[in-house]
């Protein structure tokens, strides 16, 4: 039976649920118990001290360290046991913290690589340049100077991505991303070394994804960057979920204060 | 209407990069199909050297300088190449043309045997089990004698022919050869500039590539790392059986990891981010062994084999230094002066 859900109830729909997912590396226990949703076409900031497990849980989402103990599930498709590269064909892509350009190829191939399998073409046909490959290639230039219109630089497809700022390469992985027609974008502290301009931008563009349905689950230490846009905070600290909620919920919780400025911060207050 | 030097030049600027790719290929293609007019039997027996290497370091190139992969073993491909189709034409009496096809089957289908295992190690592991490859094929041809010819090796392959001509004839090999190098060599060039030399590249970790960044796009590297390497195997033995076609006598000393070791030195030398760089590399270390050959026996006295391996070290270590992506993107960069987009 189909159901027509509203917009208010379709961002209720969790288009990724984390259940009970424990993570140990060695005898460090780097997440213990860990649940949490996120809702379809919402942006989830995950907050926390370094160390608290943050980017391990995105490399757990995206497959790239197998997953230990507990269930994730996208689209009511459990994820557990899923290479990397079937993760993503899904529709859930990360950008790492240090972006992993290929700086072998030029910003537009870039954004090719991660259109990729929307191509027909086979090692043969390619390698021949049939038509087949042609109008394949065609498709994927095209696909990708759309998504690079989309993050405005379009103008910078031809030259390799190591010349850009940092901030321009930080677009560029989100344009690759983007190409892979992903729903879900991990994006691991995308606001590391952006000046105030660009953290502007980028907050700009993850609420334009937003518009058009892409739900973005963000790690990010930074905290006040992020409460502007943020539909909801989780933070973690030492592996444990401590808190959930709105970003004004989280900001006036005791928990996340001590984690954030240390259990004596409050006490050294109370005796002033 | 007259144009000028600067107007050529400025409308040879405008070209696509796909048509600039034909170009040079066009251009490469002349001036090897015009060297034979002017050259005597000796320099055409050397550029059949090259195209032979070149086959083997065009395939090593796209293995190594685009899927940043490591091999000490291809000399086992090559030599895979050449004894399947001795022993198909001299024990099977099967047609030579026919065996170079059935070997090319056979020895890409042992690549994608290995590489399903192989490649679940990386770096000098890898680099370690392509040795020991070499290794194992070079016992095993040498101790399967009746299969083989053991130590001896064989004998009386049968030449490639093409109605009356056949690959005895210096000049029909020479062309027969290199028309085989370019069509390699334009395949190689189509397959860089998509989606699988992007792929390839994408996972390249030696050369700005990230393994973990292409599996989050999507990408099966595993996949692509066995294709290349069955690829690079059916490069290999294609040049293998043309050898074997062309010398006629094959025997296991010349599948050694010596043949794996240089055709390296080539890639590196030539470049490895193009397969353009398997000629440069091929044609740069062919003729100065020539050289050497030539000219070391006047200068010293006594066996003067070593003096190639000490010329070959130098060179490495030069190129290394001074050039560690090889000559071609100096060439390129001479001739195109920062042409964007050209492989």
């Amino acid at each position: 039976m189909k159901v027509n859900l509203s917009f208010a109830e379709h961002s209720k729909v969790p288009i990724l649920e984390v259940k009970n997912v424990s993570m140990t590396f060695g005898i460090l226990n780097v997440l213990n118990n860990v649940n949490f949703s996120v809702p379809e076409g919402n942006i989830l900031v995950m907050i926390g001290p370094n160390g608290a497990g943050k980017s391990t849980m995105l490399k757990l989402i995206s497959g790239l360290i197998p997953l230990q103990k507990g269930n994730i599930i996208f689209r009511r498709k459990r994820l557990n046991g899923m290479a990397p590269n079937r993760i993503a064909l899904l529709g859930i892509t990360q950008l790492f913290q240090d972006i992993r350009i290929f700086s072998n190829m030029s910003v537009i191939e870039n954004v090719m690589v991660g259109s990729h399998f929307n191509a027909e073409a086979n090692l043969l046909s390619s390698g021949l340049r049939l038509p087949r490959a042609r109008i394949d290639e065609h498709r994927l230039f095209e696909t990708a100077r759309r998504h690079l219109s989309l993050v405005g630089l379009e103008q910078k497809a031809n030259i390799n991505p190591t010349s850009l700022s940092w901030g321009h390469q930080k677009l560029v992985g989100i344009a690759r991303a983007l190409a892979t027609g992903s729903q879900l974008l991990l994006l691991d502290e995308p606001y590391s070394g952006l000046s105030g301009l660009e953290v502007d931008n980028l907050n700009e563009l993850i609420l334009k994804l937003k518009n058009q349905g892409i739900t973005s689950l963000i790690v990010e230490h930074l905290t006040d960057i992020l409460m502007g846009i943020a539909d909801q905070v989780i933070v973690l600290d030492h592996g444990e979920k401590i808190a959930e909620g709105t970003p004004a919920e989280v900001q006036n919780n005791k928990r996340v204060i001590d984690a954030y400025l240390g259990s004596g911060q409050p006490a050294k207050e109370e005796r002033q | 209407m007259s144009f000028s030097v600067q107007d050529i030049i400025e409308r040879t600027r405008k070209i696509s990069p796909v048509d600039a790719r034909y170009l040079a290929v066009g251009i490469f293609t002349i001036l090897i199909m015009i060297i034979p007019l002017g050259a005597g039997a000796f320099p055409n027996t050397v550029m059949i050297e090259i195209g032979f290497y070149s086959i083997v370091t065009m395939g090593l190139i796209m293995f190594m300088g685009f899927a940043g992969q490591i091999s000490l073993g291809h000399a086992a491909l090559f030599g895979c190449g050449a004894y399947i189709s001795g022993i198909l034409t001299t024990q099977h009496y099967l047609s030579p043309w026919l065996a170079l096809f059935l070997a090319a089957c056979f020895t890409g289908g042992i690549a994608a045997a290995v590489g399903r295992v192989m490649f679940r190690m990386h770096g000098l592991i890898l680099a370690g089990i392509t040795l020991a490859l070499n290794l194992l094929f070079f016992y095993l041809v040498s101790g399967l004698s009746d299969l083989t010819g053991g130590a001896i090796g064989m004998t009386n392959i049968p030449p490639l022919s093409l109605g009356q001509y056949t690959s005895q004839n210096i000049l029909f090999n020479y062309y027969l050869l290199w028309v085989i190098a370019i069509l390699l060599l334009i395949f190689s060039l189509n397959l860089a500039d998509s989606r699988f030399g992007r792929a390839l590249r994408s996972i390249n970790t030696y050369d700005g590539g990230s393994e973990e960044a292409a599996q989050v796009l999507g990408i099966n590297i595993m996949k692509y790392k066995v294709w290349v390497f069955i690829l690079s195997a059916v490069y290999a033995s294609i040049a293998g059986s043309l050898y074997a076609h062309y010398t006629r006598i094959i025997e296991p000393n010349t599948f050694m990891i010596q043949f794996s070791a240089l055709v390296v030195l080539m890639a590196i030398i030539g470049g490895r981010s193009s397969p353009w760089g398997a000629f440069l590399g091929a044609g740069l270390i062919v003729s100065i062994r020539q050289l050497l050959r030539e000219f070391a026996p006047m200068l010293i006295v006594g066996p003067t084999g070593s003096y190639e391996l000490i010329a070959y070290g130098i060179i490495m270590v030069v190129v290394l230094l001074f050039l560690p992506q090889g000559l071609f993107p100096i060439i390129k960069k001479a001739i195109l002066k920062r042409r964007p987009g050209f492989s």
